[in-house]
Order: structure tokens, then sequence, then C-alpha cells
């Protein structure tokens, strides 16, 4: 195990962003620590990188006891959501900084760095200043420092929060392909469960200062522990006291013994996806997802009385 | 845009021109009568008997005892005033303690306070009358150059605090997180990441600071006893000039200070054009 | 933040102790000296004459100072965040210029300009008017020391707030002034509040120009920071303190002042 996080607690004031959280994190894996504003994600991460002191409970990095120690000594590397680039430093002497302070000869230095910079494939990069770099750019140069050093552990705080949505999906795309190439353990904080699925082993779900489940992404969407986790993780639609996903509620169109009779209000055609809109008999609104194809064989029309039965469905305690 | 909207344009355009031109034809005529002839009369005067005459003064012992005084004082109050005035907007900005916002008000006192009253304050805790002793003997150091870095020190306190403190509040405190994350330590972090951004800060409040010490004379006047070539200072050795009518000494050594503080508003607005080369 | 504590503690120390030595420490002996003697002492000495004079002087001529500079101020920030001309370089710098300039060269100028022998001094003395070692020099060399305080908060509070709302003033039919009074003078009012307070602190604590113009002539032409320097000389040294308690006490309510608007100025 890379990490072990034990019973850890952290209060800020009156408000408990970390609720006795414990997690482990595998050797080598790319977790993901998902959930809203507020859940402690972040908290987590930096009680990790000991850039926040817990009020109680342990942190263990590869085999040892890290809770006392400061950021220095821990051996991870950091990556912040704005960046946080040394602004009066070149893109090279913000890579190599780290090992500058740990005074390696500085034709191992520029070695390194050039490797760095062809690894995140900023080569003709290297002597502009941040404020040059577009967000991305950026980002991928406080990947490149955070790496230098080689640290035991990644640990990225909402990486590409700060991006725009083309941008992001080449980084996470990016971001994944680096893990693979460099096998070093991660752990990304993330409030997007679309970004959290695609590029972790596994996720770590948070709200509330505590965690709702860990699992790998297929585990988290199929079987849900509760109904924040099912709701987080990917869409859903209520039937009385039954969660479903919506291509999970069957639309027919003549009556069965299990299936309950719905108007629809309206039909939203989203390219390959269709989203109907139902209300049902007792008044409940539900929606229902299908594929175009699917919608057309039935010919659905709004308006239309229909009936809809549940294919697979949740309850939780 | 309607042909009433192209007509009426001109108008609003002419009187929107002779506005301005009121209004700036105000401002230059105010700031000619108040600052500018003055300062022309000053420099007129100076040279007005020659170049010799202005030379002579200028390098008259007297004067030139005054201007070293003057300046090594100013300079060892200006670098002084760096590192206490950093230290104490580091205290003020990073730091947190009951009371701080008193303090945080007490540092602009010096700005409030009459020159004149902080020269008698100051004689009465460090003067012949001192309640404060040292080593067995009362402390005084009325009449001594410590008296003119002391007063000098009162009235330059808030500027270097006052320049660092938005710089340090803007300071993205991430940047040293990352670096505290890559290895550094405190010293290191402060030496390599805060230092340089803060550096600009500093200087130009060491400009400002320097400045106000080189013309200081208020502050002076009672602690220091202006006793020529021991603790007489340029602004003091101008005044006893005026005194004594000789105006043209008294000019051609106001001139000096007149360009020492031109060319440090000089330095200032250089150095704030390269604090902020990064960011263009 | 995230550092050792004694490196923390030791910082706060050094601090503290700069400040107790350099300014409180010298502040609170006077006070306690003033009144070492009782109010009745103290009062004696305020109640003369000559010093009420003083006092009356004193705001006589920041009564006329501020409201000249504040309109000044303002009407200068204007000219050089919203208008083009030429030399707009030399008009900052002559701005600037009081800010670091010794007082003793700034009533050494105005002696230049109108004693006897100056440039104007003949003239104007030849038809009754006297300027030197009278109010009139008085009210300038306090006028020149005080001028930058209003521009300098204005200017920045200008341009950060855009001349946008301005424009859309104009394409709603406001004319200059309206515009002006309505939209630009409410947006700049905290900027020219703290910089009215920083300007009348600077004219009630004058003393360096003022005292070279004045020919202080007690009860005619002298201030109240001058009079603190005549107790002094005088060896009233009870007066002396007692006058500088009044004055201080002005700088605590200065503060007080300053204190309260600097964050509304910031917001702004």
């Amino acid at each position: 195990m890379s990490i072990v996080a034990k019973g850890v607690s952290k209060r800020f004031g009156d408000f408990a962003a970390l609720d006795n959280v414990s997690l482990e994190v595998p050797t080598g894996s790319l977790t993901a620590l998902l959930g809203p504003s507020g859940s402690g994600k972040s908290t987590l991460l930096r009680v990790i990188a000991g850039l926040e002191t817990p009020d109680a409970g342990e942190i263990v990095i590869s085999g040892e006891d890290a809770t006392g120690l400061a950021p220095q000594k821990r051996g991870v590397g950091f990556v912040f959501q704005h960046y946080a680039a040394f602004k009066h430093m070149t893109v090279r002497d913000n890579i190599a900084f780290g090992l500058v302070i740990r005074k390696r000869p500085k034709a191992e230095i520029r070695q390194r760095v050039d490797q760095l910079l062809e690894l995140v494939q900023l080569q003709q990069f290297g002597h502009r200043y941040p404020a040059q770099l577009s967000g991305g750019q950026r980002q991928r140069m406080a990947l490149a420092r955070a790496l230098a050093v080689e640290p035991e552990v990644l640990l990225l705080d909402e990486p590409f929060g700060a991006l725009d949505a083309r941008v992001r999906a080449e980084l996470r795309e990016w971001l994944r392909r680096l893990h693979e190439e460099v096998h070093v353990t991660t752990v990304f904080v993330t409030h997007d469960q679309e970004e959290a699925m695609e590029v972790a082993d596994q996720i770590a779900v948070m709200n509330d200062g505590v965690i709702e489940q860990v699992g790998g992404p297929r585990e988290l969407y199929e079987e849900p522990a509760s109904e924040f986790v099912m709701s987080f993780v990917g869409p859903t639609t209520r039937v009385g006291e039954s969660w479903l996903r919506p291509h999970d509620l069957e639309i027919l169109l003549a009556p069965s013994e299990d299936a309950a009779e719905a108007m629809i209000e309206r039909i939203v055609h989203l390219g390959f996806e269709v989203r109907v809109e139902l209300v049902r008999a007792d008044g409940e609104k539900v929606w229902a997802q299908l594929t175009r194809d699917g919608c057309e064989e039935l010919e659905l029309a709004e308006g239309q009385i229909v009936y809809v039965r549940a294919a697979a469905e949740r309850v939780f305690a | 845009m309607s042909t009433v909207d192209i007509v009426s344009r001109p108008a609003k355009i002419h009187s929107e021109r002779a506005s301005t031109a009121l209004s700036l034809g105000l401002v230059t005529t105010y700031l000619s009568l108040i600052v500018a002839l003055p300062i022309a009369a000053l420099v007129f005067e100076s040279t007005n008997g020659g170049a010799r005459a202005f030379w002579d003064v200028v390098t008259s012992p007297e004067a030139v005892a005054a201007l070293k005084l003057t300046l090594w004082t100013s300079i060892a109050v200006a670098l002084l005033n760096a590192v206490l005035g950093t230290i104490t907007a580091w205290v003020l900005v990073r730091d947190d303690f009951r009371g701080k916002s008193l303090v945080n008000a007490i540092i602009d006192l010096p700005f409030a306070l009459p020159t004149i009253v902080a020269g008698l304050t100051l004689l009465a805790l460090y003067g012949p009358q001192s309640p404060l002793e040292v080593a067995g003997h009362s402390v005084n150091v009325a009449f001594t150059s410590t008296s003119i870095v002391l007063a000098m020190l009162f009235v330059t306190l808030p500027f270097v605090v006052r320049t660092v403190q938005p710089v340090l509040l803007e300071l993205d405190e991430e940047m040293e997180q990352a670096a505290k994350s890559l290895g550094a330590s405190g010293w290191q972090t402060f030496r390599r990441i805060v230092f340089p951004n803060v550096l600009p800060g500093i200087l130009s409040g060491v400009a400002l600071a320097f400045a106000k010490a080189v013309g200081e004379f208020g502050s002076l006047v009672i602690i220091t006893g202006n006793l020529p070539y021991k603790t007489q200072v340029s602004s003091v050795f101008i005044f006893s000039r005026i005194e004594s009518g000789d105006r043209a000494g008294a000019a051609a050594v106001a001139v000096v200070l007149l360009a020492i503080s031109f060319g440090l508003l000089l330095t200032i607005g250089a150095i704030r054009h390269y604090a902020t080369r990064h960011d263009r | 933040m995230t550092g050792s504590r004694s490196r923390r503690y030791g910082l706060r120390l050094v601090a503290i102790l700069y400040l107790a030595a350099i300014l409180l420490g010298p502040l609170a002996l006077v006070f306690f000296r003033t009144f070492e003697h009782g109010f009745g002492a103290a009062w004696d000495a305020l109640s003369t004459a000559e010093t009420v004079n003083a006092f009356k002087l004193t705001l006589i001529i920041t009564a006329i100072a501020v409201p000249l500079n504040t309109i000044f101020g303002i009407a200068c920030a204007i000219a050089i965040v919203r208008r083009r001309f030429p030399g707009k370089g030399i008009v900052n710098a002559f701005v600037d210029l009081p800010l670091a300039l010794s007082p003793v060269v700034v009533g050494l100028a105005l002696f230049l300009l109108y004693g006897r022998d100056g440039w104007f001094g003949g003239w104007l003395l030849d038809h009754g008017v006297q300027v030197l070692f009278s109010l009139p020099a008085m009210v300038i060399a306090t006028i020149f020391v005080s001028l930058p305080f209003v521009a300098r908060e204005v200017v920045p509070t200008l341009r950060e707030i855009g001349d946008e709302q301005e424009q859309a003033a104009r394409t709603l039919g406001a004319n200059g002034w309206q515009t002006f009074w309505r939209i630009t003078l409410p947006a700049i009012r905290w900027a020219v509040i703290y910089g009215v307070i920083l300007t009348t602190a600077r004219c009630l604590g004058e003393y360096g120009a003022v005292a070279v113009v004045s020919g202080r002539l007690q009860g005619e032409t002298e201030t109240a920071t001058l009079r603190v320097e005549e107790r002094y000389e005088s060896f009233d040294l009870a007066g002396a303190y007692a006058i500088s308690i009044v004055l201080a006490l002005i700088a605590v309510l200065v503060l007080v002042g300053m204190t309260a608007i600097r964050p509304k100025e910031e917001a702004a």
C-alpha cells in the first residue's frame, strides 16, 4: 500500500471537514477522490500531503508513519488547482526547483529538465515565463515540476478545474497515458464524476466529510452503496422508494401487470440519446433514457399514454 | 443612429472639449502657481550668482558635513526600515494575535502626528529626562547622531510596512506551499520564492523612506540640538542659512536636496515599472 | 501559517518591540508626563490667549487648504486618468514632488518667490499685499505640502472602476457635469474621503515649511505646531507637552478615521 489514512478527522472552527476517514491507496494506482464542494476531498488530499494537520488519525506513506512529518519530508509531489507557478522563474527553473534545492549537479539537473520537458511536451517553452503560457501548458509544467524529484506519491488537487472543457478532456487522456508510462501512485481530487470514471482505477466517493464508497468505476455505477453515490456517479430517476438508472426504465406500449401507467410530457432529442419525461398516474415524475433507434421503434409522441417498468432498481435502507 | 444624433454631436463634442480644456487649464494653473513657480524660483536663484558661487557654497565645510551626516543617517534608516519594516509587514499579514488590528492602525501614526511633536516625545523618552536606564546609566541620546537616526526611524516607520503589506497579501501562498512540497525549507522558501516577489515593494518603500529622511526637519529640530558639524543635517543647515539672510547659500544646498528628491521619484517609478514586468 | 512556532513568536516579538521603542513608548511617556501635575496645569497651559490663537490659526489654514486641494485633487485625477494631453508625466511628477521634498526647501522656494527681493514679492508689497510673514504664505506653504493626497488616492480608484459607467450615462443623455456629479463622484467618494483625512492631518501637523515663511510672530503668525516649539524654547515643557497631547489626540482621531475608511476605500 502506498498510502493508508486511518481515522482522519479535521475541523475548521465549527465545520467538520473530515470525520473519521479511512482509505487505502494501492501502490501504482490512480485513485480519484470524488465529491461535491465541501465534501472534504481537498482537505483529505492536503492532510496526506502534510499541508494540513489532522485533529485525529494517522497517515502512513510507503509503510512509514508520516502523520507528524512536514511536507518537505513526505516524498509527495503536489499539483495545485491554480498551478502555483513560480511566476518570477522560467519554465525550466520552475521544473528544476526541487532538484536545485537538493543541490544536484547542474548537468544532472539540465538532463532531467530536458527529459521532463519532453515528457510533458513543452520542449520549446523552457525559457518562457509562466505568464506567457496557456492554462493547460502551465498545468503540464506544474506536473513536470512535481515529478522532477521522483516522488513516491503524486497528489493533484482539482488539476483541471481551472481549464475550459476541451483542454480538460485532452489533459484527462494525457494524464491517463502519463500514468501508464510513469506508474507513480497518483491520487487526484475532482468534483466531475465523468472525469473520475474516465481516468481512475479506484474512486472514493466523499460527502460531508465521510467516504461513502470506494470502488472501481463500474462497481460504483452498478452497485452503489447509497443514494448519494448512485445519484452522484450517474443519472437517476426515482419511482417511489426505488432508485433507477433512466436507461433501466422500460417503456411499453401495451399494459402489463408490473408496469404503471404514465403520460409522456416531453421528448428531448439529444443527438444519439433521447430523453423521455413522463408523469405517472399518481402524479410522480420520472424520466427514461432511450437510444434514438429505440425511440423511433416505439414511435413515441408527446401526450401519449404508455406503461413504464423498472428493468433493474435499487432500494436503500 | 438618427440624423438628430448626428446633428447634435458636434455641439456635444465642442462642449466636452471646452470643459476638458477648462479643467485642464485650472489644474495646470493651480499646479504652476503652487508647485512649479516656487521650484523654478528656487533653481533660478541658486544659480543666480553663477556656477562658481553655487559650487563654493555647496562644497563649504559646513555644507559638506551636513550633507554627509544627512546621507549616512538616511541610508542607515532606510536599511533598518528595509529589515524591520518587512518583518513588521510579515507579522501583520501572516500572523494572527489579539490586538493585531490595533497594531496595524498604529503603524500610520507617524503620518498623522506633527513632526515637532514626534521630536518632543522622542526627547522625553530618550533625552536628558529619560526614565530609562541601561547598565546603570541614564539613557540620553540628545545632541548625538543616534538621536537623528531615532527621529528618522519614527517618521519613516510606515513607509516600508505599507508598501510591503499589499504585495504580501497578493502573494500566492500556494507558491510557498508548492516550494515546501518540493522539499524547500522555510528559509529556502523565503529566499527563493517570497523575497524575489516582495523585493520591489521593499525597494519602493526604502526609496520613499530615504526621501523622507533626507528632507526631515521638524522632528530633528529639538532633539538634535543642531550642532554644526556634529548633529546638523542639511535641512537644518538650510534653515540656519535662511535665518542669517544668506538666501543664495540656502538655495544652493536646497537645490541639491531637490535633485535628490527628483532622483528618488524617478527611481520609484522605475521600480514600479520593473515590478510589473512579469504581468505584461 | 505553517512555520515553526518559535520563529513566528520571534518575528512577532521583534515587530512589537520595534513599534514600542519607536512609537508607543515615547507617546505614552508624554501622556504620562503631561498629566503628572494634574489636569489643571495642563489646562492652564492650553488656555493662554497665544495658544488659543495658535490653534485658531492652524484651523483657519486647514479650512482653506483642504477644500482647495480636494477640488484640485479630484480634477487632477480625472485629467490624469481619463484625459489625454501632452506632459502627463510632468504633471504626475509635480503632484508627487511634495511627498519627496523637504519642507524647508518648500519654505525657501516660497521665500524666494514672495520675499521683498523675490520674483513677485516686491510688486505685491507695493500694492499692499503682504504674503510672507503673514497668512497667505502660510496657506500656500500648507497647500504645497498637502497637495498630493487626494489626487493619489483617487487616481487608482478611477483607474480601477473604468469609464464604462460614465459612457453609459452619456449614452443616456447626461452631460459632463451630470455624469461627474451623479456617476463619477459617488464612485470615488471613499477614496476622496480617505484623501481628505490624510490632507487634513498633514495640514494640521505641518511645521517646517510654515516655520520658514511665517516669521513666527506670537499671536499672529504662530500655528499650533510652531507654538509647541516656542513653548519648549521658553522652557515651558508642560505647555509644550499639553499642546502636543492635543495634537496627538487629533492624530489618533485621524488614525481612527483612516482605519474605518480604508476597507471601504479598498473595496471600491
